[in-house]
């Protein structure tokens, strides 16, 4: 048989070969010219138009990219930036992307002055009333013109709003990159006392929706711990500058809750309780779910909140004025118990309404201070729309948790790193690798004067690597700094466990002992001495991971899963290529 | 297998051998004391291995004279460490230099500002905050200045940025691009006690690991001597060349950990494990390969040393070669002679037997 017949058909070699094919497969290198969409803005002319807010967990390569802004094509973020300024408002805006093409209208942005005089005016208001219609009794949209009073403004156009759309450069694999190659900003926070993992998971829903609501969906927010059982969060905002992110976790987080434009509560301090258990919340028995006539599937939740007494009056002051409605669209009677007044309740978090919900009819005028809310969810298929209402539930309970904090939170550790720090971190540390590789590779080429040894172990680093960033584009771990040291770590006990090997391999033979011991043996003994550092260098990471509210987890986890692919599989797979080209 | 085992009673007889000459060579020199009977031990090896008068026969030679002076070289070495290290506690009750992000602080990176003259910052920016305890770093690649780091002992944005335009102002448009790192106090020394916590519970699994491998006291006890020496030594170093420690470099003295066993169980397994060929030939083919794997290492540290444009990968480099210099000594010296003389002893008894 020869060699090379033998490399392939080694089942140590396929199976680092399968591996290798697996983790590029994870890393999925492609070429593309164009800009990633990192975030949406909240009631952008972009988000109108369809463009949807990609989540942070998203693969990489996963983001939409644009490749066309009106007629421009679109290469790099300095394109991008070119082709959106001076943009007439009104105009309609053409965006391609890979996915999609999109319809803007360019939003003017006006300046405003409130002035102190009232002025009249005639609004258009769309309202659902019950028609007769072919001798049935339906509800229909009807336009009205109603005169309201209102202070006078002047609104000055200066220009076209932005369309609300961050960017970044398209990314070329699924590696994340961590703040420290991208830029961004990192801030931990540590809650005032210790709290319990229920609270710390309302935090952390609480965090992340008030990031969302600002438009910052680019946010990983994580719990960390040390060893002495503190927990910490960490929020991670790719690409955005500290003020910003900064002015968010700073911020209180106001949430209000108006009728017709009157607050009638406001989160934390009006609301004395809000139900998360399932004796209270979840899916509405009573109603279910149910098909629509498109084919769509809705559900409908609820659970309880209790008010404060002074903010149950002010909800019967806002609501006693009140008509009721009595049919559903298709314009039956609706059971008694779900009749809905003809206002909504209007949630507004930091001035940014977030949901609508119906009021039931035996709320009216009444100073109740136990409260039930209820909303909807749709999907294609019926567990779908139970999902997105249960969805929907814990966000708007956690928004109705929103101000009443469990626990009053502060800023302890915040990093910035310039994007431009970033690129050329990233750029230096490849610069590195490289000498580095060319000087362990002379090394070894001066010790053991075999090519051969040389490009095996230039191979066994590459497959190292390779696997190391194709496990971390696979569980969506990301490459920073502690990632980078962990990874030298590892490759560099690869490098260790290699020259182990070999000698064991070349050893014997001396005149003094011939080589005494088969392959097997020789292979054996080199075992014993990689497994055992393998094993010590594991067990010295455990602890790290733990500790120090998870500042140098990554290194630990890095470390750890480079060693374990190491020894699992480019370890025997290098010993087996060794076996076939240097025996006899 | 087969063969392995044919090694094996070959030493035996080899032993056997022995033991008849020292027999015939007369009861008192087997009889003088357990130091004594070391040396026979050796003249015999050495005479039995037919050496050739190369460097390596000579340096063979000389560490079958003189390994146990060799011993006291680094015995001092691990003293005197420790006495600096005392000496710091005593006068500044810490025993390392903490950087800002392990005492609470805040660094701020000014990364392309290759022409402003350092020192003449450092004294102006001083006069602007005299209550602030500032300093003023060169960030530097291959010898050459990049930019400036700024560490500072506030932590509130209002003072952040006071420091911040203060220094823009003095730059040119395209060099005001900044990354901050701040760590609060609090979170600053309850992390340091974490991985200090971190690193013994380490290095105690280390040791429990180590135990299990080789199943004997001495040689176990030797290694993580050896990493122990490894580290406190280091961290001598370290001090007297003023440096500051952050996280990254915390996380450096772990990976030493991790570096040092991989030399000390290869020694361990070399002259503990196997039998072939004299213990200083053990000792030598393990050298062969361990001075290899450390210098690999080495040649791969003083790259990033030399080449990076992290103040964090250079301080993690710097103390990796300290570390792995103190490791060439504490393993192939210290750990070397423990061993041998351990070997030594047990091997007499199996012939007093």
């Amino acid at each position: 048989m020869s060699k090379a017949k033998k490399l392939f058909t080694n089942t140590r070699v396929i199976i680092m070969i399968v591996c290798l094919l697996l983790a590029i497969a994870a890393i999925h290198p492609r070429f593309i010219d164009g800009v990633a969409v990192r975030s949406v803005t909240t009631n952008s002319s972009a988000l109108l138009a369809g463009i949807q807010s990609p989540k942070a967990t998203i693969a990489p390569t996963g983001r939409e990219v644009i490749t066309t802004v009106g007629t421009t094509p679109i290469k790099t973020v300095s394109d991008y930036n070119a082709a959106v300024s001076g943009l007439i408002p009104g105009s309609t805006l053409v965006i391609e992307t890979n996915k999609n093409t999109y319809r803007l209208t360019v939003k003017p942005k006006y300046q405003v002055t409130v002035l102190p005089e009232l002025e009249n005016v005639t609004v258009k208001e769309v309202r659902e009333v019950n028609a007769t219609i072919n001798g049935s009794i339906q509800l229909v949209n009807r336009t009205f013109n109603t005169t309201i009073e209102r202070n006078k403004t002047i609104a000055k156009l200066v220009g076209a709003e932005d369309i609300g759309l961050k960017v970044f450069d398209a990314p070329t694999n699924n590696l994340r990159k961590g703040l420290d190659l991208q830029g961004g900003t990192r801030v931990l926070l540590e809650p005032e006392r210790k709290i319990t993992s229920d609270e710390s998971s309302i935090i952390i829903e609480n965090m992340k929706q008030r990031l969302n609501v600002y438009g910052l969906s680019d946010v990983l927010v994580t719990e960390a711990s040390d060893l002495s059982g503190n927990k910490y969060f960490l929020v991670e905002v790719a690409g955005a500058n500290e003020e910003e992110v900064k002015e968010l976790l700073a911020k209180q987080g106001k949430f209000e809750a108006s009728i017709k434009d009157s607050v009638v509560f406001r989160g934390g301090g009006d609301i004395t309780y809000v139900c998360r258990t399932p004796d209270c919340s979840g899916i509405d028995s009573r109603v279910g779910c149910g098909q629509n006539t498109d084919g769509k599937w809705s559900c409908r939740f609820r659970f309880s909140i209790s008010l404060k007494p002074d903010a149950a009056q002010k909800q019967a002051d806002a609501t006693k004025d009140l008509a009721v409605i009595l049919y559903d669209k298709t314009g039956t009677l609706l059971p008694e118990e779900d009749q809905y007044l003809n206002e909504t309740i209007d949630f507004y978090l930091d001035n940014v309404k977030v949901d609508s919900l119906n009021i039931g009819k035996d709320l009216k005028g009444k100073a109740v201070t136990d409260i039930q809310i209820s909303g909807g969810g749709t999907g294609t298929t019926e567990q779908a729309a139970v999902n997105d209402a249960l969805t929907s539930m814990k966000r708007l309970q956690t928004i109705l948790i929103t101000g009443s904090l469990p626990v009053k939170i502060s800023i302890v550790k915040t990093d910035v790193i310039s994007p431009v720090l970033g690129k050329g971190f990233l750029q230096n540390t490849l610069l590195i690798c490289l000498i580095a590789v060319i000087v362990v590779a002379t090394i070894l080429g001066i010790r053991y004067r075999r090519m051969q040894i040389t490009l095996q172990l230039m191979v066994n680093m590459v497959s190292e690597l390779l696997m190391m960033l194709g496990v971390a584009a696979l569980i969506g771990w990301n490459i920073d700094l502690a990632a980078i040291a962990g990874i030298i770590v590892a490759i560099g006990t690869g490098v260790n466990d290699v020259v182990v090997i070999t000698d064991e391999i070349l050893a014997g033979g001396t005149k003094d002992e011939p080589a005494a011991l088969t392959w097997r043996e020789k292979i054996k003994r080199a075992f014993f001495i990689v497994v055992g550092s393998y094993l010590t260098i594991v067990v010295a990471m455990v602890p790290l991971y733990f500790a120090g509210a998870g500042l140098l987890k990554g290194f630990a986890i890095t470390t750890i899963i480079g060693a374990t692919l190491g020894i699992l599989i480019t370890r025997p797979a290098f010993a087996a290529i060794a076996e076939i080209l240097l025996k006899d | 297998m087969v063969e392995y085992e044919s090694s094996k009673s070959r030493r035996r007889k080899e032993i056997k051998q022995m033991l008849q000459q020292q027999k015939q060579a007369g009861p008192a020199e087997a009889g003088a004391g357990t130091a004594a009977p070391a040396t026979t031990h050796n003249k015999e090896t050495g005479k039995h291995s037919h050496r050739p008068s190369t460097i390596l026969g000579k340096a063979k030679k000389f560490y079958e004279n003189h390994y146990k002076k060799m011993l006291i070289l680094t015995i001092g070495l691990l003293i005197i460490a420790m006495l600096l290290i005392g000496i710091k506690v005593a006068t500044t009750g810490d025993f390392i230099n903490k950087g800002t992000s392990l005492k609470g602080g805040t660094t701020i990176t000014f990364e392309n500002a290759p022409d402003i003259d350092i020192l003449k910052l450092m004294n102006d920016i001083k006069a602007e905050f005299p209550k602030q305890d500032l300093n003023v770093r060169e960030l530097s690649a291959t010898g050459a200045q990049l930019g400036i780091i700024i560490d500072t002992d506030v932590t509130s944005t209002e003072d952040i940025d006071a420091v911040i335009n203060f220094v823009k102002e003095k730059l040119p448009e395209s060099e005001r691009g900044y990354s901050i790192e701040t760590m609060g106090g609090s979170l600053g020394s309850s992390f340091f006690k974490q991985v200090l916590l971190a690193m013994v519970i380490a290095f105690c699994f280390m040791s429990i690991v180590v135990f299990m491998l080789f199943k004997t006291f001495v040689p176990s006890s030797a290694v993580i001597i050896c990493a122990f020496a490894d580290i406190v030594e280091t961290i001598a170093v370290v001090n007297l060349l003023g440096m500051k420690i952050s996280t990254a470099g915390i996380a450096a003295f772990l990976m030493l950990i991790g570096y040092s066993v991989d030399t000390d169980i290869l020694l361990t397994t070399h002259i503990v494990k196997r039998k072939e060929g004299t213990i200083v030939d053990r000792t030598f083919t393990a050298m062969k390969t361990g001075l290899l794997m450390t210098f690999t290492t080495i040649g791969a540290v003083t790259a990033g040393l030399i080449f990076s444009e992290s103040d964090v990968i250079r301080q993690i480099m710097t103390i990796l070669l300290i570390g792995l210099i103190f490791d060439i000594l504490n393993t192939w010296i210290q750990n070397a002679t423990i061993l041998m003389i351990y070997e030594n002893r047990k091997e007499n008894k199996a012939k007093d037997e």
